[in-house]
């Protein structure tokens, strides 16, 4: 018996004192504390904990503080610190696609007067994903662009090759889906953000504009997604960066897009080695990709922003372009810098180059969610209710110019 | 009228195994998934039961050095928020449930106005607040914000549970010279155990579940649903089911702590002669 209120009091004692030990932490904080946030892999951190931060830490003699948040949940976090006037963040490393509520929210800082340190070997489309109406909001970082997986062994089962152009496109995605029964070529069609890309991407390979939307170029587009639909994977409709990886590995997409971190989560960690990636196809004028990727802003009110210019000198410098592009398999933002990855991600890192040679920005806008609305919605209303194309993008066109309008562009 | 019986019987025990089925299967995917070895599952025909075991998933996450901190940061805070929210609620549910049937609604219903707005509307303001005050990144802070969310529906819970306690107990424990204090500790708590019990076990699982709040007010240590998010969306497909595997861990074992607390019985001793 007394054994036991022993054993309970100890517990009791254990959990009070972790009660009151989240509310001491904070005034342990030290000063030279430099508090980053970026959203990425464990694979990714170990990297950045091990090999990228130790030595800036040594050479400032400060610490790093890095804290793993996704880019829609920055905006939600730096929000409530500026309202709260206790910035507690110093730099962010955020994604491109998620930049414009960053800007119009006022919660990053205008950091023009710095652009001098961008060194000149930086890539420099990457430097305009930063800007906003002629201002630097953000510095590059990391240059990202989707790859296209597919399936080798069923490719090689059914005698096919992975699609180099549209007609090519169409013809697997008939052929597997006569073999097989079902789609199994598989695109993005959440109607969110993620498709937005895939549609700027089609629009862009038949030379139009997804800013006018009604142009040739998007009118073929349209038409073109409006053939394919019928042959893709039902999974399309549930396809976004997450779980597209999940719909490869499991085999009810044999040929999608997405991000190359999809990689170690199929092959590395999912041991499907017979899912090989390559550069993507080329539409009836170009080939075109969206350049995506994070960029390094500083939030209003940082405490430590020469520190965080500091570190984002650092990032951006040579010696750690290579490292991530040799630990990681990242494609470089410098011209100069390239990394040795080991064999097998080396197919992987060769179609990540491939599409990096074609990738094209976005445009940078403050009504960019009209733009991905409009997008979307015409895409929903030519694919699944089965509406004219040009009707459809003039309606669409005519959404997007009032939105420009409204905000006085 | 045998055979009716035995059919009506059957189909009853057809559908109680049918709902089981259907809730305990999503929990056996998730355990098989986080004990599968690649190639058993990652297929358009994946294996339904378990031939071979693969230990690595739930090794990784062990030493990943994401487990122990939000399991922690987890525990306390529900804890806390369970432990807090009866202090508070208990009494004043009790005094609650002995007033005039139009007091005691009016007043339920106006702690149910403040639950009327969802969370994520009204969490940035609240953040906003607790950043003020220091709370973030602090467990009292994300208790406080947890309290919020709990306590107008513990109160309810325990308004029930107290109003169908009969006057007439306290009413001879007055007789026999106990106080206020005395009557509500030691007659009227003990025979609203079971419903404290619920209470306890519904904030409890609430508050280990919580998001929004959670992700507003915790930045260097995260919950454990904040980290299986982080694994939803980063980890790989065997991470992602140990993770959440041991995360259901802790929750049983309060399940079946508190669920012995619940019994239909409970005023039979009480009211009888």
């Amino acid at each position: 018996m007394k054994l036991k209120k022993l054993v309970a009091l100890t517990l009791s004692l254990f959990v009070v004192s972790g009660f009151f030990a989240g509310c001491a932490k904070k005034e342990a904080q030290q000063p030279a504390t430099l508090r980053i946030t970026m959203g990425l892999g464990e694979e990714e951190w170990k990297v950045m904990r091990e090999d990228i931060f130790p030595a800036f830490e040594q050479a400032n003699n400060c610490k790093i503080e890095a804290i793993q948040v996704e880019s829609g949940d920055v905006i939600k976090k730096l929000e409530a610190m500026k309202q709260a006037g206790k910035m507690e963040i110093d730099l962010i490393a955020q994604d491109n696609m998620a930049l414009a509520p960053l800007v119009e929210k006022g919660l990053v800082e205008d950091i023009s007067e710095f652009r001098s340190r961008i060194p000149a070997e930086i890539i420099p489309s990457l430097v305009t994903v930063g800007e906003f109406d002629g201002k630097l909001y953000f510095f590059p970082f990391r240059p990202n662009v989707e790859i296209n997986f597919y399936n080798e062994a069923k490719f090689n089962q059914y005698g096919l090759k992975p699609p180099t152009n549209w007609d090519e496109l169409l013809q697997v995605a008939k052929t597997l889906k006569e073999k097989e029964g079902v789609g199994k070529v598989g695109i993005k069609a959440v109607f969110d953000g993620n498709t937005t890309v895939q549609l700027f991407e089609f629009i862009r390979q038949a030379g139009g504009d997804p800013l006018v939307l009604n142009d040739e170029g998007s009118i073929k587009a349209y038409t073109f997604l409006k053939e394919l639909w019928p042959y893709l994977s039902p999974d399309s409709l549930k396809a976004d960066w997450n779980t597209t990886n999940r719909f490869i590995a499991e085999e009810s997409m044999y040929l999608a897009a997405n991000w190359p971190f999809g990689v170690n989560v199929i092959v590395k960690d999912g041991g499907k080695k017979e899912i090989k990636a390559y550069g993507g196809f080329a539409g009836p004028v170009k080939a075109s990709k969206v350049l995506g990727g994070d960029v390094l802003g500083i939030p209003v009110g940082s405490p430590n922003k020469e520190l965080a210019l500091k570190f984002i000198e650092y990032l951006m410098s040579k010696e750690v372009q290579e490292k991530l592009a040799s630990k990681l398999g990242w494609p470089s933002a410098r011209t100069d810098a390239y990394g040795q990855v080991e064999d097998w991600q080396k197919p992987y890192f060769d179609a990540i180059n491939e599409a990096m040679k074609v990738a094209e920005p976005r445009p940078n806008l403050v009504y960019w969610a009209d733009v991905d609305k409009a997008l979307n919605d015409a895409l929903k209303e030519i694919v699944i209710d089965g509406k004219d194309v040009k009707a459809t993008l003039d309606k669409y066109h005519q959404k997007i110019e009032e939105a420009k309008q409204k905000a006085g562009k | 009228m045998k055979s009716r019986k035995f059919i009506s019987k059957l189909f009853f025990y057809l559908g109680i195994i049918l709902i089981v089925l259907f809730m305990t299967i999503p929990v056996y995917i998730l355990f098989r998934v986080s004990f599968a070895v690649p190639e058993d599952v990652l297929t358009s025909h994946p294996k339904f039961l378990i031939t071979r075991f693969e230990f690595k998933h739930w090794e990784q996450v062990f030493r990943s050095g994401n487990l122990w901190p939000p399991l922690y940061k987890s525990f306390i805070v529900a804890t806390f928020t369970m432990v807090l929210a009866l202090i508070i609620a208990a009494p004043a549910s009790y005094a609650i449930s002995r007033f005039d049937r139009k007091i005691k609604y009016a007043i339920i219903l106006t702690l149910f106005f403040t639950r009327m707005f969802p969370n994520v509307g009204i969490a940035l303001p609240i953040s906003v607040t607790f950043l003020k005050w220091n709370l973030m990144d602090t467990n009292l802070g994300l208790v406080m914000a947890h309290l919020i969310e709990q306590l107008p529906f513990i109160a309810w819970i325990l308004v029930s549970t107290f109003e169908t306690i009969p006057i007439d107990l306290e009413e001879a424990a007055s007789i026999d010279g106990a106080g206020r204090l005395r009557t509500l500790l030691k007659i009227v708590l003990p025979v609203a155990a079971p419903g404290l019990a619920v209470a306890a076990m519904f904030t409890w699982l609430n508050s280990w579940n919580e998001f929004t709040y959670a992700l507003y007010l915790s930045l260097t240590t995260k919950t454990l649903p904040l980290q299986i998010y982080y694994y939803v969306l980063r980890g790989g497909f065997f991470q992602q089911a140990a993770y959440s595997t041991i995360l259901t861990i802790p929750v049983l074992i309060i399940t079946f702590a508190l669920q012995r607390y619940i019994r239909s019985d409970y005023l039979g001793g009480a009211i009888k002669g």
